[in-house]
């Protein structure tokens, strides 16, 4: 348990992110196009797509996790292909290039077996974007104790929860953490609590509600009940 | 007084209205112009109308320039229109040398100096050619779906494009094959514009009264400007489907554009095609009529942009603002804009149209449901803020951390 006014060693600055997408020009009109191009294309690519484009937009409800199974499962409108391109998740590999063999042999392996290559419908090919990333690290809201932070993480905006909570996650990925859990277990020691945002799933829940589990499990471990309701409803 | 960006800031919420300021903080002092062809009319002059007061009171110094031109320069940029969407045309060499000659005159005319000037679409996309030195940095903004053009007139047009220094697209599949970055921004709406603040009751019903619109029945309404792209005649046959067995009405509202010279020739189209039709209505409204657009997609049960080429439907994106359900054409922007079967509903036919009509009108539950996860959708990307920010974070990605201008923008900035 924390007390709310325990001070922390050193301030949380919640940075803040935009994310600019930048079409590239490629496009996969069916699967066979989609594995050459995958092989191909610079690795920003691909991170983009698996897990920056939720920043560029997301929908309120997470059917798939990443835009390829999105792709497959809406433009190939093969739902069993989306289900095993959503099994993928990024941050359990050391770089990128593990990431690209990854994807490259769940698609091949699912191809051996087709009689015969699938074609997105008109309209629906795949187009592959990367992103242009703004960070201002000079933030509008910085926490020195336990509840300035529960505040920050109410208030922020979701880019703030990608960066510290999300993308921080392929940042520190050899350190298996991010950047709240580092801050509080480095400022509290709370190894309970930051073993349970671990064990948030970040790829079935959209920024508003990983906020909304952070929130909930912050609370947890507040001494007494925490009284301002702002963001946890 | 309230600011304009102060009213702003409770409903875009999160501070955005804040991250704004602290954006704008770094650049200034920046000089930025924006330049299109129509003040008036279209979705690119009311995205224009919302968005100039907010960047100078960020502190962006900015103008919005209007290139002039005559009949034949509209008729030759409708047909470039048209031709990067896709439709098979041919523009004579006499009509492309008007088309530039139109736009060196407005050239000498413009008398603007910039930091960066932002282009919007074909018609004054030339003005680079005789001005180049007149900004350090020029952005062509292309809300076309281009995603197939007629390859004669991309190459003509090519020839000016890839002088910029960016270029931004409304869709990905829209981005070309061009020398230089290129970015997605999606359009947005200004919510306290005429357009999308909220009416009362009574507003929307002086509206409904004015404009003779029975409320006895559920209403259906299509918005937007009488061009084929966006099917109205396609709308009026669902709606014969449907009224065929539910009791409803439709509503066809659009005005002209100064720009769009094909606008009379279609109205005609759809006045013929509704004839006789029981429960139908046609508004040739003002291209100023905001508040009446308003009030009409608020009264409106299901809202329709039954378009076959889009670049973004902006009036899509007004309804999901106003909580409603949207069936919209499975073309260009509108597939990202509707979430199929959660913020609305994508259709390829009439008869799909006709087809989710009636499940709405059968499940007005739904209908309602889908409505509040597409105001929110709205709220988190559509808005003008979301531009605003998109577009300060493109000229702080074109500065080097010393603050000084680059060649080409970077790819990661830390500010």
């Amino acid at each position: 348990m924390v007390a709310l006014d325990q001070p922390a060693l050193n301030p949380f600055w919640f940075h803040e992110c935009v994310i600019l997408t930048m079409p590239t020009g490629r496009t996969a009109v069916n699967l066979k196009e989609m594995l050459q191009t995958i092989g191909e294309v610079d690795t920003a690519v691909l991170s983009y797509h698996l897990w920056q484009s939720r920043m560029a937009i997301a929908h309120p409800e997470v059917e798939y996790p990443n835009d390829f199974a999105v792709w497959a499962a809406n433009s190939l409108q093969d739902s069993r292909l989306a289900e095993k391109l959503s099994v993928i998740d990024p941050f359990n590999y050391e770089d990128m290039e593990q990431i690209r063999e990854a994807l490259s042999e769940v698609i091949e392996d699912y191809m051996w077996n087709l009689p015969s290559v699938p074609w997105a419908r008109p309209g629906f090919e795949f187009h592959f974007c990367e992103a242009s990333t703004v960070v201002l690290a000079r933030p509008r809201i910085v926490a020195g104790t336990f509840s300035e932070f529960r505040r920050g993480v109410a208030e922020v905006g979701i880019d703030s929860i990608y960066y510290h909570f999300v993308d921080a996650r392929w940042r520190l990925r050899k350190l298996k953490t991010d950047d709240f859990s580092i801050w509080l277990q480095d400022s509290y020691g709370v190894p309970e609590l930051v073993g349970a945002l671990q064990g948030i799933d970040l790829w079935f829940f959209t920024l508003e509600e990983i906020r909304k589990a952070l929130l909930k499990l912050i609370d947890q471990y507040i001494e007494k009940p925490y009284d301002d309701t702002v963001g946890s409803s | 007084m309230t600011t304009r960006l102060e009213a702003l800031d409770p409903i875009a919420g999160s501070g955005a209205v804040d991250q704004l300021r602290r954006m704008a903080d770094r650049l200034r002092p920046t000089r930025l112009v924006h330049v299109n062809s129509t003040r008036i009319g279209g979705g690119v002059a009311e995205l224009l109308t919302g968005i100039i007061p907010l960047w100078n009171e960020l502190g962006i110094e900015t103008r919005w320039e209007v290139i002039e031109g005559d009949q034949a320069f509209f008729e030759v940029t409708k047909a470039m229109h048209n031709a990067l969407q896709g439709f098979k045309t041919n523009i004579g060499k006499p009509l492309l040398d008007h088309y530039i000659e139109i736009n060196r005159r407005n050239a000498e005319k413009l008398d603007f100096e910039a930091d960066y000037a932002v282009i919007n679409d074909p018609q004054p996309a030339y003005l680079i050619e005789f001005m180049r030195e007149r900004a350090q940095k020029w952005i062509w903004r292309c809300h076309i779906d281009a995603s197939r053009p007629d390859r004669n007139v991309w190459r003509f047009l090519w020839e000016a494009v890839r002088k910029y220094d960016a270029s931004i697209f409304s869709m990905p599949g829209f981005a070309r094959n061009l020398p230089h970055p290129q970015y997605l921004l999606y359009p947005s709406i200004d919510p306290l514009s005429d357009k999308n603040r909220e009416l009362s009751p009574e507003e929307v019903s002086g509206v409904m009264d004015r404009l003779e619109i029975e409320r006895d029945k559920p209403i259906i309404l299509q918005v937007s400007r009488f061009d084929s792209f966006k099917d109205p005649l396609g709308v009026i046959q669902a709606f014969e489907m449907v009224h065929a067995h539910t009791p409803c009405r439709l509503v066809l509202a659009g005005g002209e554009a100064t720009d769009d010279p094909e606008g009379p020739r279609i109205f005609a189209e759809v006045q013929e095609a509704a004839r006789g039709i029981a429960d139908i209505t046609l508004l040739l409204l003002h291209p100023e009529s905001h508040y009446e657009v308003n009030a009409l997609q608020r009264a409106a049960d299901i809202i329709v942009q039954k378009s076959v080429r889009e670049g973004f439907g902006l009036t899509v994106t007004e309804a999901m603002w106003k909580g409603k359900p949207v069936i919209g054409g499975a073309a260009g922007g509108i597939v990202m804009q509707v979430q199929n079967f959660r913020t609305g509903f994508l259709v390829n036919s009439p008869e799909g149209c006709a087809l989710r009509i009636r499940y709405l009108l059968r499940h007005p539950e739904v209908g309602k449901r889908m409505g509040k996860f597409a105001k929110e959708f709205v709220r988190n990307y559509f808005l003008v803020t979301r531009n605003l920010r998109d577009y300060l974070s493109l000229m702080l990605l074109f500065r080097g951390p010393d603050g000084s201008r680059r060649g080409r923008p970077g790819r990661l900035v830390v500010l």
